[in-house]
């Protein structure tokens, strides 16, 4: 296992019209770690994830993901990454199970590894019940469920996850927590967004906040009262803009 | 791109179109539509209908296979491409329309391969619905009493084939505008824009050897289309393909 952080950003900025957009973030995530970003809508947090994955390219900057520079990065190294941003690989014509195969195959599993790697993925998310019906007939969280399933099936060593609990029950929200402390502790470097506070201070080594697209601090996940201190420091930042303007 | 990619893609998107209504109903309404509106046109001019003669026109008095064969090959040159187009458009726009594209980001299986694999299926599937629209016609024919009164014309059901599937070559741009679009809708414009140019030039008799327009020509009028002609078509698949790997490589969620 190599050294390298999973995901690293060096001055990443990519702009938009109107000013939206990330500006000169620099964000690493270890392997083993479990980095959580939070901000308010239009922050950044989808921004800056698509340019860890390559499906947006930066105005300025570097991003790397295991060590290799995103805009290169080969069929191996995107073997060992998993993600889910905004949709879930469901596609509603395929089954649950026929979903997970086929995102096996597109990670790069042989025949053989797939239908092992699904089996574990159905039963660890709890997919048993679904495995047979038509994604377009499932609920949003059981969509969500086998779209992080079909994420994290070929046990990624680099992930990333926007708002995955999204729509998910709490019986959801539980499984998934476990399935990332676990791949955390097996070394996965795990690059997470959430609203939910308490929910990120459960799994999160550590917590970044970012505001109108630049990183304003970090929240401590063991600490008292996240959501004070959240906006404590999203009012700071506001304020110190809007007199700078 | 790896041949590993190209094939794990094309599996894949074998599975999505088999698993696809919108794949199996398109092909039902073509083979069957065509089939039946054929059937209807043949007999209504039997009957003397002067509207459908003349819609006709040099086909009007042609008797037994040439003639049913070259009713199939006037509306198949139109609907045939119709229908073509928006099973691409489906193919390629779906992935936007449903947000699935952000799930074809980060994979060892590369996004160039995956457009290309789309356009192998749909290539394959075109040559599914050829082999079944010249199936449907056949019977047609049988059940018109062709098959004894016109032996000898059968050949002329080999032209069915060859036509969808330049149908369905010339209709590959929509993959492309349907990328660029980001969804169906732009797809099936350029679908439209496409019989448009083929049926306007094709009734005016010109554009032999332009792509889009041969094919339907050569459904009208096949002495007016050098065989060498309806070899430039795979410029057309071959030129827009390209293009969507393109696309489909350089592609960004930023809209």
């Amino acid at each position: 296992m190599s050294a390298a952080p999973r995901f690293e950003g060096r001055g990443v900025a990519r702009a938009f019209r109107g000013g939206a957009g990330v500006h000169g973030i620099d964000l690493d995530v270890a392997a083993g770690e479990i980095h959580a970003l939070v901000g308010l809508n239009g922050a950044g947090k989808t921004t800056l994830m698509r340019l860890f994955l390559g499906m947006l390219r930066p105005d300025s900057g570097e991003v790397r993901v295991c060590g290799v520079d995103v805009s290169r990065a080969d069929a191996a190294t995107w073997a060992r990454v998993g993600q889910l941003v905004e949709h879930p690989l469901a596609y509603a014509e395929l089954t649950g199970r026929a979903n997970l195969e086929v995102a096996a195959r597109l990670h790069g599993l042989d025949r053989a590894g797939v239908r092992a790697a699904v089996d574990r993925a159905i039963d660890e998310f709890d997919l048993g019940r679904y495995a047979g019906v038509r994604a377009g007939r499932l609920s949003l969280g059981n969509r969500q469920r086998v779209g992080i399933a079909g994420a994290l099936l070929h046990e990624p060593e680099a992930i990333v996850l926007d708002e995955p609990t999204n729509g998910l029950d709490p019986a959801g929200v539980i499984v998934l927590r476990e399935s990332l402390l676990r791949r955390a502790a097996a070394g996965a470097g795990i690059l997470v967004s959430s609203h939910h506070l308490d929910e990120v201070a459960r799994v999160a080594d550590r917590i970044t906040v970012l505001n109108d697209g630049r990183i304003i601090g970090s929240l401590d996940p063991g600490g008292f009262d996240l959501e004070r201190a959240f906006f404590a420091l999203v009012h700071d930042d506001d304020a110190t803009r809007r007199a700078a303007a | 791109m790896s041949g590993a990619g190209l094939g794990v893609a094309v599996a894949v998107e074998a599975r999505k179109a088999i698993a696809s209504r919108v794949m199996a109903s398109t092909t039902a309404l073509l083979v069957v539509g065509v089939g039946v509106l054929a059937l209807g046109m043949l007999l209504a001019a039997a009957s003397g209908d002067e509207q459908v003669l003349a819609k006709l026109g040099p086909l009007a008095g042609v008797p037994g296979w040439a003639g049913l064969v070259g009713v199939v090959l006037q509306i198949t040159a139109a609907a045939g491409v119709l229908a073509f187009g928006v099973a691409l458009s489906w193919m390629f726009g779906r992935e936007f329309a449903d947000g699935t594209v952000a799930a074809l980001f980060g994979l060892p299986v590369s996004r160039p391969a995956i457009a290309l694999g789309k356009l192998v299926v749909y290539l394959a599937w075109s040559v599914a619905v050829a082999v079944a629209l010249t199936g449907v016609v056949a019977i047609v024919g049988v059940a018109m009493g062709y098959g004894t009164t016109d032996a000898a014309g059968a050949g002329a059901i080999a032209r069915i084939p060859v036509l969808v599937v330049l149908s369905a070559l010339i209709a590959v741009p929509a993959a492309w505008v349907a990328t660029i679009g980001r969804g169906l809708l732009p797809g099936i414009a350029a679908t439209v824009g496409i019989i448009v140019v083929a049926q306007v030039s094709a009734l005016a008799d010109i554009g032999a050897w332009v792509p889009f327009v041969a094919p339907a020509l050569w459904a009208i009028a096949p002495d007016a289309v050098p065989a060498a002609a309806l070899l430039v078509v795979p410029s057309v698949p071959l030129a827009f393909g390209a293009l969507c790997a393109l696309a489909w490589s350089r592609l960004q969620l930023d809209r």
